[in-house]
């Protein structure tokens, strides 16, 4: 065999070599072999000296063409190797990524204390401050100082929860309005939010439920303002456009009093059961502040006007999510709250 | 009140369908629905009783021969007041009836062609008594659905604020009509003459009666009333009873007085309208004995009390079948006391529901009058004698209405002549003033009307308050303050939800059980008009409610549960807002890989650390730190895995485990965990102070500004050190006197705590030592791990750094 011959042979043997390696160590070693200092090609390039230089000058440029070839080949594997070295353990690393989850999960909001948020913050950001009062109130905030006295028929109106302590379970949140203009003077612009009592249960009356009270007072609040107001406060909560109708009706601490229907959202007003027939769903109380109450609180009706307003946070809430008995509500069944999620 | 629109047109001519009248109605004040009444019915026919007998078989059972003028029928009743002479309705076979279908029906062995019907029948009464009997002049023969109007008469339904008294009648509600469409009510006025032969005597010995009107009328035959009358009445809503007590009722209704009619034969003396005595009684035509109060007033005869005044008769004076002369009593009486005494004694009548609201005081003759004249007309006799008490005539108020104050109240001009034209409507007088009108109130709505805002009001709702365009208040911004204190709530309750806890809404008033179940004393505010006695205290704490919602909920299986609540807890003299969390069960269900294999397990529970994780999370989350915990006295948590919460030495809260003892009581599983927050505290009092000690909404509120700390500029070196201390010894103990052992440390981390036996522990830290001038050379920092070892060593006796 002849030098090219051999080296032939050699560039043979390495390429299978090569092509069966299946890792790193062993690519090294057949480096070694064939490259390396001890290696097959030198070992054949140690008898170049015998040839002659014309001859030897050609061997050796074949020499050189192998060792280069050999070592692309090489590099090839070696980015090969590493390739599915990679992959290998990605795939080690491969999970079921549909599986359930392990971290905890959003906790549901309560539908009522939803709205309850939902529409302090329309109130907000049109410029109203929120108040508080405590829900064990005195008869005299709760009643008479809203022109409600002893043996009127208006009491009939409100069922109260009477206290061992003298107190009472406040039946709305108006005693706020008491509250909030004994310590401040106009303007006043103000929402209070909040638990309010009355001896009723069945499924549209709760003995607890809540309420927001709006009062606004300074020397040139008119009806038209309050109509305003409840136009863009309606249309936020229930849509643009939304049928909106003003019925007088009485109220002790305002005059002229107003309730306010909106169109039965359920059936468009067309008439369903929801809205008894009627095409209309009654949603709020309001009127201007009766000139008692201003007198009351040391208030001259002669120079201030103001309006005030009241609405059901269970009714808003139960027409939302179009829940058809307000004790469900209140019972706390897991399957009902977690409903919930997701919503404010 | 409900009452038929034929009857309303009467008194005003008007053929605008009752559908807009409703609706008019509605957006003028009164609210107000309409139906039809009943439903048409073929086959009914009206028929006169020619005999009645026996069955000879059956003991209940009458035979009774029927004519409609053509044809005799032969039907069997159960009904005892059927008599020969009467005048029924009759069902005859293949009638279709809203619950059944009359077909010919033998009973023993006679057949009936028919049923006899009452009101309950044709779908109209929800009970009646007996069969409906109709007055002799009916025509027999005719349809009998049509001769009631069935399916063709329209019923109005109203519902009215307690301050409009003055629509609770025909006459009202067509004078309301009339104002609303700009027709003018028709009046009627009775023709009688009232003899002065027997003049009533009549004592008015209280101020609560401020018209006392007495008829004599002799000679009356009770029977039943004319058809008309009975079918007003039943379409009202009332049951006919005989032709006097109807007329009564039918001016009520009509007139909105009302009227009483004693037996004047069995009235010992004169009538005497006084306060009653304190314990006395009065058998009531309900049947019921009455004990009546010094406040109440009664109409007395020498002898006794015959009536409750305004409210319902006395038994004792009572017209029936066999009365002849009666006394006609109209009278108005105090609005509150009335409404005083049929509160305490639970009776609402339609009298006292009128007289509560107002009733028209100078009205009265005139409706009673018309009631003397259907009288004599309907049941003969003649009125003998008539006595009026009216002590203090009925004087009416002059009120002002300026043009300027329903601009400032509405917004809107209205024009005094506009405004003078809608209050004559209203049938208030009013007359032209330079700045406005000036209205002369009448007695109907003396009640209501008072003042100038009362009459903004007439002429607002008259117009229509959708009239009125919209308009936006131009009002300072100077009032704004911001919601600081519903900012934190918010942030509270987001922070809960984020972190994977339901939002819940409990009472807050719970029963004495739960209180005696958890060992703690009830508290002191109670409701004493409660409706269940389970909702009846006013709660001291969130966990009485949040336990109550578990045991509810694992009676449905829903047995992992994290839910919180912000509400109120109740103290004698103030409230407080709290947040209240329950934890129990499987905090996550997920799944998690566990080791390079690829494994998974499954769940993770909740337990006290991981809720006292969750609750210094929150607290950071709101800029609060230095934590503290105490141990806690509650009866309810377990001894040795619970604590009050403190900051700034200020107890805010506590945290813990349910008592086993107590989980098994309550039915809830062991491994329930608590915790209550005191966010805010309620003042009841209006001067106090809301930002109080002990609240975390007050030290949130006083909280320093954060401020940025310089970044390091040198190195730190770290060292792991571990010491073996007492097992008893809390860590938190540890931990803080560690930092403060030395200034150069910087950052403490417990990585390890080995519990070794014989009552000691090894805790493992690794800490970070750091100066902020210089960096810290080995020896250095082994210099300050000696003096700090020596630091702890005079702090805690048994500890040794273990090497």
């Amino acid at each position: 065999m002849n030098l090219r011959q051999e080296l032939t042979a050699l560039k043979e043997e390495a390429l299978e070599k090569i092509s069966q390696i299946k890792d790193r160590q062993t690519l090294e070693r057949i480096k070694a072999e064939f490259l390396g200092k001890k290696g097959k090609l030198k070992n054949i390039l140690k008898t170049l000296g015998k040839l002659e230089p014309e001859e030897r000058k050609e061997i050796g440029k074949i020499a050189n063409t192998i060792k280069e070839f050999l070592e692309e080949k090489l590099k090839e594997k070696e980015s090969q190797l590493k390739e599915s070295a990679l992959q290998e353990k990605l795939e080690k690393e491969k999970i079921d990524v549909t599986l359930p989850s392990s971290w905890i999960d959003v906790g549901a909001s309560h539908p009522v204390r939803s709205v309850l948020i939902e529409i302090s913050h329309i109130f907000l950001s049109m410029g109203f401050s929120i108040e508080e009062g405590p829900e064990v109130e005195y008869e005299e905030y709760n009643f008479d100082m809203l022109n409600i006295p002893k043996d009127h028929p208006a009491r009939d109106m409100q069922d109260t929860f009477f206290l061992n302590n003298g107190m009472l379970l406040r039946t709305h949140t108006s005693p706020v309005q008491i509250r909030t203009m004994l310590k401040k003077k106009p303007p006043i612009a103000i929402i209070a939010p909040g638990r309010v009592y009355r001896k009723d249960a069945d499924p549209t009356h709760s003995p607890m439920f809540h309420q927001i009270e709006g009062l606004m007072v300074d020397t040139d609040v008119t009806f038209k303002d309050l109509k305003g107001i409840l136009k863009i406060f309606l249309e936020n909560i229930f849509g643009k456009n939304v049928p909106i109708r003003f019925r007088p009706s009485y109220f002790p601490f305002t005059e002229p009093s107003a309730e306010v229907d909106i169109g039965c959202t359920v059936c468009g007003g067309k008439g369903c059961r929801v809205c008894k027939d009627t095409g209309w769903l009654e949603i709020l109380g309001c009127g201007m502040v009766d000139p008692n109450v201003f007198k009351a609180v040391n208030i001259d009706p002669e120079k201030y006007t103001g309006f005030a307003f009241g609405l059901g946070i269970e009714r808003i809430a139960m027409l939302k999510y179009q829940i058809n008995d307000i004790r469900i509500l209140f019972e706390n069944n897991m399957k009902f709250n977690s409903q919930f999620k997701g919503i404010r | 009140m409900k009452v038929p629109y034929s009857w309303i047109k009467e008194f005003i001519d008007i053929d605008i369908p009752a559908d807009i009248v409703v609706e008019r109605l509605n957006t003028s004040g009164i609210e107000a629905v309409n139906y039809k009444f009943g439903k048409y019915i073929q086959g009914l026919v009206t028929v006169k009783v020619l005999s009645v007998k026996q069955h000879p078989e059956k003991e209940k059972l009458l035979i009774c021969k029927v004519t409609d003028g053509n044809k005799e029928y032969q039907i069997i009743t159960a009904d005892k007041n059927v008599k020969e002479g009467q005048i029924l309705i009759l069902a005859t076979p293949g009638t279709k009836l809203p619950r059944l279908e009359i077909k010919p029906i033998k009973f023993g062995s006679i057949e009936s062609e028919g049923m006899f019907l009452s009101l309950q029948e044709l779908g109209i009464e929800e009970s009646s008594d007996g069969v409906f009997i109709l007055d002799e002049s009916t025509p027999v023969g005719v349809d009998a659905a049509k001769l009631l109007g069935l399916g063709e008469d329209e019923i109005i339904e109203i519902e009215i604020t307690p301050n409009r008294g003055d629509a609770l009648s025909i006459r009202g509600l067509a004078r309301e009509i009339g104002a609303i469409f700009g027709i003018k009510r028709k009046e009627k006025f009775p023709v009688v003459s009232i003899l002065q032969e027997v003049i009533p005597q009549i004592e008015l010995v209280t101020e609560k009666t401020y018209r006392y009107r007495g008829i004599i009328i002799k000679d009356v035959k009770i029977k039943e009333s004319p058809l008309d009358i009975k079918l007003k009445l039943i379409k009202s809503g009332q049951k006919p009873i005989n032709n006097i007590v109807d007329i009564t009722n039918y001016i009520l209704i009509q007139e909105g007085q009302p009227l009483h009619a004693f037996d004047l034969d069995k009235i010992e003396g004169k009538i005497i309208v006084r306060n009653a005595k304190e314990g006395e009684k009065i058998v009531t035509l309900d049947g019921e004995e009455r004990k009546l109060k010094d406040t109440d007033i009664v109409i007395a005869d020498d002898k006794k009390p015959i009536a409750i005044a305004g409210i319902i008769g006395g038994e004792n004076t009572k017209v029936d079948e066999n009365t002849k002369n009666i006394l006609l009593e109209a009278a108005v009486f105090d609005n509150i006391s009335i409404r005083k005494t049929a509160k305490r004694l639970s009776i609402s009548t339609e009298s006292s529901y009128r007289f509560e609201r107002g009733v028209d005081i100078e009205n009265l003759p005139n409706a009673q009058d018309k009631a003397v004249e259907l009288i004599l007309n309907t049941s003969g006799g003649k009125a003998v004698g008539e006595n009026d008490l009216y002590p203090k005539p009925y004087t009416p108020k002059l009120i002002k209405l300026r043009e300027k104050t329903t601009l400032k109240i509405l917004g809107e001009v209205v024009l005094k002549e506009e405004a003078k034209e809608i209050l004559e409507r209203l049938e208030i007088p009013t007359e032209i003033t330079e700045d406005g009108t000036v209205s002369t109130i009448p007695a109907f709505r003396a009640l209501d009307i008072e003042r100038e805002i009362d009459l903004v009001e007439e002429v607002g709702r008259i117009k229509g308050f959708d009239n009125f365009a919209p308009s936006y208040p131009k009002v300072s911004l100077e009032s704004f303050e911001k919601s600081e204190e519903f900012d934190f709530e918010v942030r509270t309750r987001d922070f809960f939800k984020a972190n994977g806890l339901t939002e819940v809404v409990t009472y807050t008033f719970v029963g004495e059980n739960i209180y005696n179940l958890l060992d703690l004393k009830a508290p002191e505010i109670q409701i004493v008009n409660y409706l269940l006695k389970s909702q009846s205290i006013m709660r001291d704490n969130l966990a009485v409610s949040l336990l109550q919602l578990l045991q509810d909920n694992i009676k449905h299986q829903n047995k992992d549960l994290a839910v919180f609540e912000i509400s109120s807890a109740f103290f004698e003299e103030y409230e407080e807002i709290r947040a209240g969390l329950l934890v129990t069960g499987n905090l996550i269900k997920g799944y998690s890989y566990t080791d390079k294999n690829i494994k998974f397990s499954t769940g993770q529970k909740w337990d006290f650390l991981k809720l006292k994780g969750l609750v210094e999370s929150y607290i950071h989350s709101i800029g609060l730190f230095n934590i503290e915990y105490k141990k806690s006295q509650k009866p309810y948590l377990h001894p040795f895995q619970s604590a009050d919460i403190l900051i700034n030495n200020q107890n805010i809260g506590y945290i813990g485990k349910i008592h086993p003892e107590k989980a098994q009581k309550l039915e809830v599983p062991e491994e329930t965990f608590i915790c209550e927050l005191k966010l805010r505290y309620v003042p009841r009092s209006l001067n106090e102070e809301k930002l109080k000690d002990g609240y975390l909404y007050t030290l949130y509120n006083s909280k320093k500004v954060l401020k940025f700390n310089e970044l390091p500029k040198y190195p730190s070196v770290k060292r792991d050190l571990a010491f073996v201390i007492d097992e008893n010894l809390e860590l938190d103990k540890l931990i803080k006197a560690l930092k403060e052992s030395s200034d150069l440390i910087d950052k403490v981390e417990l990585f390890d705590v080995y519990f070794m036996g014989e009552g000691k522990k090894s805790t493992a830290f690794s800490i970070e030592f750091r100066a902020s001038d210089r960096s810290l050379s080995d020896e250095e920092v082994n210099k300050e791990v000696e003096n700090i070892v020596k630091f702890l060593q005079k702090r805690f006796k048994e500890l040794s750094l273990r090497t």
